[in-house]
């Protein structure tokens, strides 16, 4: 299965690179150590180094605008292709929708994934298990056919845990959770929904989070990261899988994910029509205070 | 915890109804809990939830978020903004372990002295019983 897909994204590539269609190809390839990584193609010969398998969790939505050095005025975008699983297409959507990138810029290769699995092994991730949809919700060109996987219903099994202790056991928990943050920035980097020039982690004036690396400051930047991104994650995981000290982002971002559900009916990245929770608001809401 | 503790709060109240309210309450001699530190801000939608959490970090036991009653707002939809975002960032605060009762927000209107009176009383009252606020803290110097 993969393997066709893997053949049929190299054909694709290769045309649309042939015909100038777009100005590179971004997809994965293998790296010289043997793991998927991103790779930019920018020549047709080129198109064979992508690959397609099971460990192609990256979330390519990142690579679309580059935050460090945005176009100069008057400079033209270049027109990109990208390889998209499902989850990918739905950060795209929110990136759409926040007015990020332009649609006509984009060739979105959709592939009909079967899910990723946890590194060195052959389990399928947690988001992938629980995952709804196996075809993107839009593209420019499918490859692969939708797999046959049964879906499951939502589980919300790691968050309800967690809601089942009392404040002051939640408390330890991201305390030590958040302790072992080095700050790197990995998760925020990885994130496709984080595409602030400025940070505010990184704002001086005023200083939101101090340059220690202490509890406080890791806290409060996790906190208010996830809060940034609520009814914007889409739950691509790319922010924990980046983490190198395996702190447990996704909890954060699904509990904000799970009461947006309840609250406001509201799935990130799933209708383009409908705006982000909380941009908007319907004057006779009854909301829990 | 002690009786005797007398939790520290902060209170973000918008211009137009809330601040106005509690200037009722001190001009109606009306006597209200001496625990909130009143922050003014022009409306209920500016308060930022990094305001919020900030507020925590450098030692709140309690914030209170105060605009104008729904349908209210002075710019027309503030306060319809930070509903919902207050909404979503008490149950947040929870889960990361700031207890949901040491965040408050509600609605008081510039006649409402007494109103604002009984909320502070009130909140101050949910807040004593959690005790101090020491979690994720920065260090006093």
């Amino acid at each position: 299965m993969s393997e066709s897909i893997q053949t049929a994204l190299r054909t694709r590539a290769r045309e649309l690179l042939e015909l100038g269609e777009v100005s590179c190809v971004i997809g994965y390839e293998r790296s010289p150590r043997g793991r998927v990584r991103p790779a930019f193609i920018y020549e047709p010969a080129d198109a064979d180094r992508l690959v397609w398998d099971n460990t192609c969790h990256h979330n390519l939505m990142v690579y679309l605008h580059d935050r460090k050095t945005p176009p100069r005025r008057g400079e033209e975008v270049p027109r990109v292709a990208v390889v998209a699983k499902p989850c990918d297409v739905r950060a795209l959507n929110v990136l759409l929708h926040e007015g990020q990138i332009a649609r006509e810029k984009v060739f979105v290769i959709g592939v009909a994934c079967a899910g990723m699995c946890e590194e060195g092994t052959e389990e399928l991730q947690a988001r992938c298990r629980r995952c709804r949809e196996r075809v993107p919700i839009f593209y420019d060109a499918l490859v692969g056919e939708p797999p046959k996987v049964t879906a499951v219903d939502e589980d919300w099994a790691d968050v309800v845990e967690l809601e089942g202790m009392s404040a002051a056991e939640r408390l330890a928990f991201w305390t030590r959770e958040f302790d072992r943050c080095i700050r790197c920035y990995a998760c925020r980097q990885a994130c496709p929904g984080c595409y602030c020039f400025e940070c505010m982690a990184e704002q001086v004036d005023p200083l939101w989070v101090g340059i220690a690396i202490e509890l406080p400051e890791k806290a409060f930047f996790h906190v208010m990261r996830a809060y940034h991104l609520a009814g914007r994650c889409v739950e691509c995981n790319a922010c924990e899988l980046a983490c190198p000290m395996h702190i447990p982002l996704s909890l954060l971002n699904r509990k904000i994910a799970k009461e947006v559900e309840a609250l406001f009916g509201y799935r990130a990245g799933g209708d383009p029509q409908t705006p982000p929770p909380l941009a908007t608001f319907r004057k006779d809401e009854e909301l829990p205070l | 915890m002690s009786d005797n503790f007398e939790p520290r709060i902060v209170g973000f109240l918008c211009n137009w109804c809330s601040y106005a309210g509690a200037d009722m309450t001190g001009t109606s001699r009306i006597p209200y809990p001496p625990n909130i530190r009143i922050i003014r801000v022009p409306c209920s939608g500016r308060v930022d939830p990094l305001f919020v959490l900030k507020a925590f970090q450098e030692g709140a036991d309690g914030v209170m978020v105060l605009g104008c009653h729904p349908g209210d707002c002075h710019y027309s939809e503030g306060n319809y903004h930070a509903r919902r975002r207050y909404a979503l960032m008490h149950r947040f605060l929870d889960f990361v372990g700031i207890e949901a009762d040491r965040l408050c927000i509600d609605w008081v209107s510039a006649a409402e002295g007494h109103r604002f009176a009984q909320v502070v009383a009130q909140f101050t009252a949910q807040v004593q019983p959690l005790g101090p606020w020491n979690g994720l803290q920065r260090r006093r110097r």
